[in-house]
């Protein structure tokens, strides 16, 4: 485990050194890795650090708001609309690894005009081990490693937390004063929602996949899962007030796992499962029925794309 | 005391070397390409990876007079470049299996008896043990789970000692370190 104090002071002073008198700036998710990487650099460069959020419409609920107000800090902090033009740019696309092409190809579009406005030298990124060993070994395609310096001519880019696994990560930012978003935030994948609706992805689906992820965090905090995620699948039939309905499937995962390479399906119990299935198909009309998923990483991956 | 971790393009080299960090060695993650007299080492751990096809120099490195740990397919290179024998599974052995010691005096998972919940990931799985081997412990999924001949020094497991699930991962690794003590 690494030692997050001594951690810390050496990120921060190696972003300065490199980084120098020169603007830099970061992409924030809202999830745990890009937030440490941001105070991290916020820390070591102060004004100079641009960062940028984009609400690509595919974030989890609440979450941009959140974002807003933990680091209202940064003066800087830019919160991009560009929820039309992701969802314009994935119509009809079904592949998933095309998905996420396009997802890592619209951020870099937010980004370059942002960070072209900003001035910005340099590239901050929140990647971590596993993204960057899942894809080299081409499990799946990370939008936060590939893509993005290939366009923008950035002079350097640092990637503070690269050889940190998630739970050391957490250390970091617990150390950093971030607790809110350790202890709030499950990891949260950098496509969004959109690997949490297989196949095309649209508006009617990713607010079904919004609402129930809620669903499925708020019911099973008491697990203390390392990530419980809900995902639209398919489509299925089922009956609603005497009325057929073909409906959304949705399935619920929950795991634990200490980081994120290996993962166990949790066993909960059934009052759970009813509580949530109930709270899912009651508050989305267009909702046939739920599934728990139970099967461990390997040989699922922990999303569903 | 250094441990070298030869990197076959597995998805948990990485956790390797973590593992060996956590138990107080030096470690260094090398390709698999590197030539065998730039290692020096005091033990090898042959990592896991996809396909027998890219295992580069493995077969030199069990020529370097040091213990080495062949971690799943790192195991079955050990099978397949002595005179063992690798092939398919009637089963994949994927996650959750539970594995039966069979040899309690065993330098490497002897002190896991009688038996152990692991974390698995392989199609493929060794058929027969090499000369001199001894047949260490196996499951309802797999026949040969972890292999060991003492005398030279060589062990594998079929499992990941090195992954979080697997209930006593971190003992293979002090086990194997002994012997890279010794």
């Amino acid at each position: 485990m690494v030692d997050a104090e001594s951690f810390v002071e050496e990120a921060v002073a190696e972003i300065r050194e490199e980084v120098g008198d020169a603007h830099a700036v970061i992409g924030l998710s809202g999830g745990v890795d890009s937030s440490v990487a941001a105070e991290l650099a916020y820390r070591a460069l102060g004004e100079n650090l641009t960062a940028v959020y984009v609400d690509t419409g595919l974030m989890r609920k609440g979450e941009t708001e959140e974002v807003r107000e933990t680091f209202s800090h940064m003066s800087s902090l830019r919160i991009v609309e560009a929820e039309d033009r992701f969802f314009d740019a994935l119509e009809g696309v079904v592949d998933p690894e095309e998905k996420r092409e396009i997802i890592g190809r619209e951020f870099i579009r937010e980004f370059e005009r942002e960070a072209k406005e900003a001035d910005a030298d340099y590239l901050v990124q929140g990647t971590i081990y596993p993204d960057r060993i899942e894809s080299e070994g081409g499990i799946k395609s990370h939008h936060n490693v590939g893509g993005l310096p290939d366009v923008v001519d950035f002079e350097g880019i640092v990637e503070p937390v690269r050889d940190l696994y998630k739970d050391e990560v957490r250390e970091v930012a617990r150390e950093l004063g971030l607790e809110s978003v350790v202890a709030e935030r499950m990891p949260f994948p950098g496509p969004g929602l959109a690997v949490r609706v297989v196949g095309e992805v649209t508006k009617e689906k990713v607010a079904v996949a919004r609402d129930a992820c809620h669903v499925v965090e708020e019911e099973l905090e008491e697990y203390d899962p390392w990530q419980a995620l809900a995902a639209v699948v398919g489509k299925g039939t089922g009956v609603k007030g005497d009325n057929r309905v073909h409906g959304w499937i949705v399935a619920v995962r929950s795991v634990e796992s200490r980081d994120g390479m290996t993962a166990r399906a949790q066993e909960l119990d059934w009052e759970t499962l009813q509580r949530i299935q109930s709270r899912i198909t009651g508050a989305n009309e267009n909702v046939a029925r739920v599934v728990y998923d139970v099967t461990h990483k390997p040989p699922a991956t922990i999303e569903y794309e | 005391m250094r441990v070298v971790v030869i990197d076959n393009h597995g998805q948990f080299t990485h956790l390797e070397g973590r593992a060996l960090r956590d138990a107080g060695v030096d470690q260094e993650i090398v390709d698999n390409d590197t030539p065998p007299e730039e290692i020096d080492a005091d033990g090898l751990v042959l990592s896991g990876g996809p396909d027998m096809d890219r295992i580069g120099r493995c077969a030199e490195y069990l020529e370097l007079d040091v213990p080495v740990l062949g971690i799943c397919l790192g195991m079955q290179v050990m099978a397949d470049q002595l005179d063992g024998r690798v092939g398919s599974g009637e089963y994949g052995g994927y996650a959750d299996v539970t594995v039966e010691i069979l040899d309690e005096a065993d330098p490497l998972v002897g002190s896991l008896a009688p038996e152990t919940r692991v974390w698995a990931s392989h199609a493929d799985e060794v058929k027969e043990v090499p000369d001199g081997f001894t047949h260490t412990a196996t499951s309802d999924v797999c026949g040969i789970e972890a292999m060991s001949d003492a005398d030279r020094d060589l062990y594998g497991v079929q499992w990941h000692p090195e992954v979080a699930h697997t209930e006593r991962g971190q003992e293979v690794f002090e086990n194997f370190i002994a012997r890279c003590r010794s």
